[in-house]
């Protein structure tokens, strides 16, 4: 059954270039540092010399000779009253929230001596079950970002807290009295007791109070949509684990959508083909986006078709269900349409329809399908919705123009950096000069607070208090975890002080949830108590039942109201990155490290164009070495902006795609000049319609990671079978992988394999006689994991650490590789050092495209060699996206162990390969013989302070603040590699022992697993018999990567199972 | 001499009023000094010494003792006076006998001298000076032996010098070939090759076991012996008071270190015990860190942090957990620590080098029975059963990640 299709990773690959052929040779991306050293202009132009080199070096080796025989002093300083739950060396979490105006995360902080230093999910909450991304997990370095501005500013200056509370109070005064326009401008605000405090400041300052809610990343088409439908100005709660058909336009739920996270957790569920059943997932798009490489059936179409596919699917469910039908709706992608509304009507009440579209009336149409289906009440909760979006376009356009035309006093900014995020920000900026009193609570000078007379800067998440309502009924609390490191003040905090109301928020919160504690079913319980729960527990959830509306859309006048996007030779279409978001945190260089999961490009954002495109424009497609790539000016109207052009197989053909949240300007040292600022072409919607290409002159360097860490060239790396196929035999796609054994070779091995450890299990050597019994009967291929090469460790004794992958449920969002950063203080290199495959992220996602066309199936067919790969390559066109996350698979048989020549990296009993850094001098034989290439060289000392690796937070004493104190600061020319978090394994061992029980099952987390929403990454202890993992291990979808190798990795992977039917789309 | 006329007046003291100066001791520590001291110093109540210069007469105090609030309501001007001193009543000590109360009388009186320990406490961290003045002598002594010599070879070699030139002269020969002092050396060192290569073997091999040990040396602080900013005693609080290690170190069985205990666990015993053996300087540092008032007992809001200098440095590479040792391998302190209760300075006793931790490794059992965490991974290893004890080596306590990630 098994198929043998052709994955490639990139263009080059596809097309086996020679400069591919020869990378995948080379241990190093062949642009290394030697060559660029010399060929650097600036070479001459240093300042040190070579004698003085010599004299600095024998210097310092007589220092350091001296320095060795001094006792260093160190210092001890205890605390002056120890707060009782603090243990120096023992961490604390705290439960908090965190929310950045599009992603929502009831979170855990791990604290260590009173600071914060992890974030991981609550799983607590009934919002998000415990699911983060890579955005949430970073967001700890944002805290330490020297970026911050340290004090409150006048005028770009620095002030004091008094001075500004003074002038800022005196001339609102002056503004209340006179009845003058005072506008709040903030992102949603989901905090019920900020939303009180505006309140109350709106009742101080008089009739003139108004706030205004501004989204960078608008829902607003959907808040109008469900207002005109249910009378409710708030978003849809998605349920997809009950959702077994999904049907997306261009909505990439699960990486840059409202919740999208949490959405992974539900969806995750329903890739799991355990009991025969998955869900359907069709994506109809134009850029290739996360969900839609997860997506069973993709179809490409333009972003002026989607609002027709819309209609035509309406029509089509309508008919089904006895719905109206409306006028429009012909789309050339009938037989996809047809297709996806038999299945959701096949599905009613368990399917959702979603879309990204910014325009009231596609959202009216997209809501009719749903209520047609009867999803409301079932998969969709629209009674109990989430506030987490609030912002009318309409009111920030009306906003500008008031500025514009002088009648706004005073103008107070919260969240929200419209000089930057804004389309039209020149007409902000002009308004902005106009305006009285303008007043910022933005972190630092970005790019709006550098127009404004007063800088207030607001706390981090982490320093401050605050209460949340993401959804209707659902609570959590923020509480700080640190002191404010700089001058800062909460934002409600100055809003109250300005007000006249001297409580601290702390205490404002309190006697806002005093009401919360009354109405609910707890109100027996004192409010201490209650208060002290919600806090601890991180979530409160009020039993209140949510308000039943009837769906009153009419979706005749919405299909009317539709607003057509021009079409023209390019469509382009603006995207979220899953790493990147709105920007706010572009100075996190974490999440600027962090490979785009489609593109895997990383420190930049491109325009995205389909392969067949770009020849016929004449851009590079990326084929060589280099990886420099054409920039092409695209223009808008006015707006022209130049980019690089990177290629994405998926692309839309006249289609593409850009990132916003890049080309900030005033973010810091590590997010300024990064790429461009797409935002700048935004007009309200993320679909920009025609704009004309044109290739110019220029290149620009591309700092992408695919090609990096190729693995050595076999068939088992990654494989993947269809839900029908899975459920006629649970092995399928999963064949053992064969090695020919001569009856010659099987005697020589006998003398092997009889080790003198007692602890032989069934991989043991007793297969290694039924190899030799089946070669022996004639059939010389044997099974590759019954043949062995070496003696045995123990590997049925005690521990045996391992992980299972399933690569069903992996959706390749990346939060396991900053939550793996994050725990093991993975240094950051910056673009440079990544160009030269430097790059030291322990745990990589490979992403695979592949198509249709097999070797089996061209052999069926009879298509020749040629023939194939013509096909193949006219398939790049739609591929379909895999996602492997590959870490160090801690094999029993280690090829790295064997050639170090330092036992720097050796067995351990407990089925991990460990690495001892203080032991390596940095041969890198490991690296050479690693067939998954996971090992990690240090080129640099990358937290010396160095100018070079100014990127790498571990570079200054604030940044510093954030590595994980069990784990060592790697120095410069030593190897690392995932080392299966084993901090937090001897941590949970140690917890158990002195406990005097067992380690419990999911009790050991490594980051990677503790960060992923789906649960694709399971960790534990295969000996556990019990173990989730270990029942992971023993199913027939288990396989070892690589496995004809031999090397028995404690890793499995599970086989991925698509949901296709044969011959469709 | 000074603390030999101490001990002599203490003495004549302990001869003049031995017996009762006990019982009195003993009387008023268990019965007054909860909230009295002996000296000035004001505790709950005021200080006693003196007391009998205040009081009316010694009758008036033993029946103030016994019923201070009959006292009061009797009228008595003095007792209303001295009930002013705090709103805590004294508590009556109806049953301490008339002679009882004189005998703490004629303890406060003539409190016995402060013990010897003190003075050694109070001469503060000196590191062992005789043996290192002995050391320094004998060096000195063989310094001047050695120049005592050279100055013999020279004035041998001169005098070798002019008697070769006067016999020259006298046999009319001519005379050597003046060699000077090197040439002489190399003259002789080729005459003599046999000898010249003992030599140089001896010299090189001396030169290379110096170089391994000095080499070995580097990084092992063995007997490090910082100066406090507090000449805090372990003698006194660990040895002679018996106070748990755990009292202060409390994370020794919580966490990865045994912590330097805070101030506020010094202030438990010390925010009463303002004066040890030493006087009262070395505890009024903590008073000043904290901003404290003995006097009128408040904290200021002005704190610093005292800086202690620690002993024991592991390098950041090497991860160590005291709770692991302490909880689960049961480990004595004394077993890395030393007798702590014996030092007057706290010092470092093991070399802490990885080949000390690996020897223990090696040797130590792990205490299989009654935990179940290996209990049952001692189920799950076939290879534990040989009879053989498991030791913490053979649980893998010899690999590199479990003490280096």
């Amino acid at each position: 059954m098994s198929k043998t299709k052709i994955y490639w990773t990139g263009l080059d690959q596809l097309h086996n270039t020679p400069e591919f052929q020869e990378s995948a040779e080379n241990e190093f991306t062949p642009a290394t540092s030697a060559e660029h050293l010399l060929e650097s202009e600036n070479l001459d132009e240093g300042t040190t010399k070579r004698r003085d080199f010599l004299k600095f070096l024998g210097f310092s080796v007589g220092a350091a000779t001296l320095a060795a025989c001094e006792t260093p002093v160190n210092k001890a300083i205890p605390y002056l009253n120890k707060p009782e739950e603090i243990t120096p060396g023992v961490p604390n979490y705290y439960a908090s929230t965190f929310f950045d105006g599009t992603d929502y995360a009831s979170i855990l902080v791990k604290t260590r001596e009173g600071r914060p230093i992890k974030i991981v999910g609550n799983k607590n909450s009934k919002v998000t079950s415990g699911a983060i991304n890579s955005r949430v997990n970073s967001s700890v370095l944002s805290l330490y970002d020297s970026a911050r501005a340290g004090s409150p500013m006048k005028a770009g200056e620095a002030s004091e807290w008094e001075t500004v509370d003074k002038e800022i109070g005196e001339a609102l005064a002056k503004l209340g009295e006179a009845g003058g326009s005072i506008v709040l401008l903030t992102e949603t605000i989901i905090s019920p007791s900020a939303k009180k405090a505006i309140a109350e400041f709106a009742t101080k300052y008089g009739e003139g109070v108004k706030h205004v809610t501004y989204d960078a990343l608008s829902a607003s088409g959907s808040l109008e949509a469900n207002q005109a439908c249910f009378g409710v100005k708030a978003l849809p709660a998605y349920d997809f684990a009950s959702a077994d058909v999904v049907v997306s336009f261009g909505a990439d739920f699960i990486a840059g959508f409202p919740n999208g996270a949490a959405n992974a957790v539900g969806y995750g569920k329903m890739r799991d083909p355990k009991g025969g059943k998955m869900s359907r997932h069709f994506q109809f798009e134009s850029n290739m986006s996360l969900a839609g490489s997860n997506a069973d059936v993709r179809v490409a179409i333009k972003p002026s078709e989607s609002a027709e596919a819309i209609i035509s699917l309406y029509n089509k469910v309508a008919k089904a269900t006895g719905g109206n039908t409306v006028g429009g709706g012909n789309s050339e992608y009938e037989s996809a349409l047809s297709q996806a509304a038999k299945e959701l009507v096949g599905a009613k009440g368990k399917s959702i329809v979603v879309s990204n579209s910014n325009d009231a009336g596609v959202q009216t149409i997209v809501n009719a399908i749903n209520n047609l289906l009867g999803n409301y009440g079932s998969t969709l909760d629209i009674a109990k919705p989430l506030y987490v979006k609030a912002g009318i376009d309409s009111e920030m356009t009306q906003l500008i123009a008031d500025m514009n035309a002088g009648k706004v006093g005073a103008l107070l900014m919260h969240g929200v950096n419209p000089s930057y995020s804004y389309g039209d920000a020149a007409a902000f900026n002009s308004g902005l000069a106009k305006v009285g009193l303008t007043v910022s609570f933005a972190d630092r000078l970005d790019e709006t607070a550098a127009g404004v007379a007063y800088l207030c800067p607001d706390n981090h998440y982490l320093e401050s208090w605050n209460d949340s309502e993401p959804k209707a009924g659902s609570y959590s609390l923020t509480q700080p975890t640190i002191q404010p490191l700089f001058k800062t003040r909460q934002f409600q905090e100055s809003l109250l002080k300005w007000s006249g109301n001297d409580t601290s928020y702390y205490n404002y919160i309190q006697s806002n949830w005093a009401g919360i504690h009354a109405a609910s079913s707890n109100a027996s319980m004192l409010f201490n108590d209650f208060f002290n729960t919600a806090l601890f527990n991180g979530v409160f959830d009020a039993s209140s039942e949510g308000v039943v509306t009837e769906f009153a859309g009419d979706v005749n006048a919405a299909a009317g109201s539709i607003k057509k996007s021009t079409t023209g030779d390019f469509e382009l279409e603006l995207y979220v990155k899953a790493g990147m978001g709105d920007g706010s945190q572009a100075n996190n260089p974490w999440l600027q490290e962090l490979p785009d999961p489609i593109s895997r490009v990383t420190w930049d954002n491109y325009i995205m164009m389909s392969p067949s495109d770009m020849i016929a424009n004449g851009f590079s497609r990326l084929e060589r070495g280099d990886f420099m790539a054409n920039v092409a000016e695209i223009s808008v109207n006015d707006v022209k902006i130049k980019a690089p052009v990177y290629p994405s197989p998926g692309q839309k053909k006249g289609t593409i795609g850009l990132a916003v949240g890049y080309g900030r300007t005033a973010a810091g040292a590590c997010g300024n000049e990064v790429g461009v600022n797409a935002f700048s072409v935004a007009h309200g919607s993320f679909t920009v319609g025609a704009v004309t290409v044109s290739k110019t002159d220029e290149t620009h360097e591309i700092a992408q990671t695919q090609s990096h860490h190729t693995l050595m060239g076999r068939s088992a790396i990654l494989k993947e079978t269809t839900l029908s196929e899975y459920k006629a035999d649970p092995k399928a796609g999963n064949p053992d992988a064969l090695l020919y054994v001569s009856s010659a070779g099987a005697k020589k091995e006998e003398s092997h394999g009889h080790g003198d450890d007692h602890g032989h299990d069934d991989e043991g050597h007793g297969h290694e006689e039924d190899a030799h019994a089946e070669a022996s009967h004639g059939n010389p291929y044997v099974a590759a994991n019954k043949v062995n090469l070496w003696d045995d460790h123990a590997i049925g004794s005690g521990h045996r650490w391992g992980m299972s992958v399933d690569l069903s449920k992996c959706i390749g969002c990346g939060a396991c590789v900053t939550g793996c950063g994050s725990e093991n203080n993975v240094p950051v290199v910056g673009k440079e050092e990544v160009r030269r495959g430097r790059d030291m992220h322990w745990l990589r996602i490979d992403r695979y495209y592949t198509s249709d066309m097999t070797e089996e199936k061209a052999k069926a067919e009879g298509v020749g060699a040629i023939d194939k790969f013509t096909a193949m390559e006219a398939a790049a066109e739609q591929p379909q996206v895999a996602f492997q996350p590959v870490m160090c698979q801690h094999c029993n048989h280690a090829p790295c162990e064997t050639v170090c020549p330092v036992a720097a990296t050796t067995h351990s009993n407990e089925g991990m390969n460990m690495m001892t850094y203080n032991r390596c001098i940095g041969t890198r034989y490991c690296a050479n013989n690693c067939p998954y290439k996971v090992r990690r060289f240090n080129w640099f000392q990358y937290h010396n302070g160095s100018q070079d690796f100014s990127k790498n937070p571990a570079n200054d004493d604030l940044g510093r603040m954030v590595l994980n104190p069990d784990v060592v600061v790697r120095d410069r020319g030593v190897m690392e590699k995932c080392s299966f978090c084993i901090q937090g394994i001897q941590a949970a061992k140690l917890k158990a022992k002195k406990a005097g029980r067992k380690v419990a099952d999911e009790e050991v987390q490594s980051a990677c697993a503790e960060a992923c929403p789906t649960n694709a990454i399971v960790f534990g202890d295969l000996n556990d018999k019990d173990s989730w993992v270990a029942g992971n291990a023993k199913d027939e979808r288990s396989y070892h990567l690589l496995e004809e190798v031999g090397v028995q990795p404690n890793v499995y992977y599970m086989t991925k199972v698509r949901n296709v039917v044969e011959n469709e789309a | 001499m000074r603390i030999a006329s101490i001990l002599f007046s203490s003495l004549l003291l302990l001869a003049a009023f031995g017996a009762t100066a006990q019982d009195g001791e003993k009387l008023f520590k268990q019965n007054c000094a909860t909230c009295h001291l002996a000296s000035d110093k004001a505790l709950i109540g005021p200080g006693l010494a003196g007391i009998e210069d205040r009081a009316p007469s010694r009758e008036w105090i033993v029946g103030w003792v016994q019923n201070p609030d009959g006292m009061i309501a009797s009228g008595d001007a003095y007792a209303n006076t001295i009930k002013e001193f705090s709103p805590t009543a004294m508590t009556a000590f109806g049953y301490l006998e008339e002679g009882d109360i004189h005998a703490i009388l004629d303890y406060i009186a003539h409190p016995p001298a402060p013990k010897e320990v003190a003075v050694e406490a109070a001469a503060g961290p000196v590191e062992g000076e005789s043996g290192s003045l002995d050391e320094n002598t004998l060096r000195n002594v063989l310094l001047a032996i050695a120049g005592l010599l050279l100055v013999l070879v020279v004035i041998l070699s001169s005098v070798r010098k002019s008697l070769t030139s006067l016999l020259s002269e006298k046999t009319g020969e001519t005379a050597p070939e003046e060699l000077g002092a090197w040439g002489s050396i190399t003259n002789w060192l080729n005459m003599n090759r046999g000898w010249t290569g003992v030599i140089l073997l001896v010299a090189t091999l001396a030169f290379l076991r110096w170089g391994v040990i000095e080499l070995m040396e580097i990084g092992v602080y063995q007997g490090y012996k910082p100066e406090q900013p507090i000449a805090f005693s372990h003698k006194i609080h660990a040895g002679q008071n018996g106070i748990n290690c755990v009292y202060c170190h409390t994370s020794a069985e919580k966490g990865k270190t045994a912590g330097i205990p805070s101030l506020n666990v010094c202030m438990n015993c010390h925010s009463y015990v303002s004066e040890g053996p030493s006087g009262t300087v070395e505890i009024a540092k903590i008073y000043a860190a904290l901003d404290y008032n003995p006097e009128t007992k408040v904290y200021g809001d002005s704190p610093k942090a005292i800086e202690w200098v620690r002993v024991h440095n592991l390098p950041d590479l090497a991860y160590f957990n005291h709770s692991q040792h302490v909880v689960v391998g049961k480990i004595e302190c004394q077993k890395c620590h030393g007798a702590v209760e014996e030092m007057g300075v706290a010092e470092q006793h093991s070399p802490l080098t990885m080949g000390w931790c690996v020897d223990c490794h090696r040797t130590t059992s792990v205490q299989v029975a009654n935990n179940e965490y290996y209990e049952d991974l001692h189920e799950r290893t076939p290879a534990w059963h040989d009879g053989n004890p498991v030791t913490v080596e053979r649980i893998g306590g010899l690999e590199c990640a479990k003490c280096h990630y």
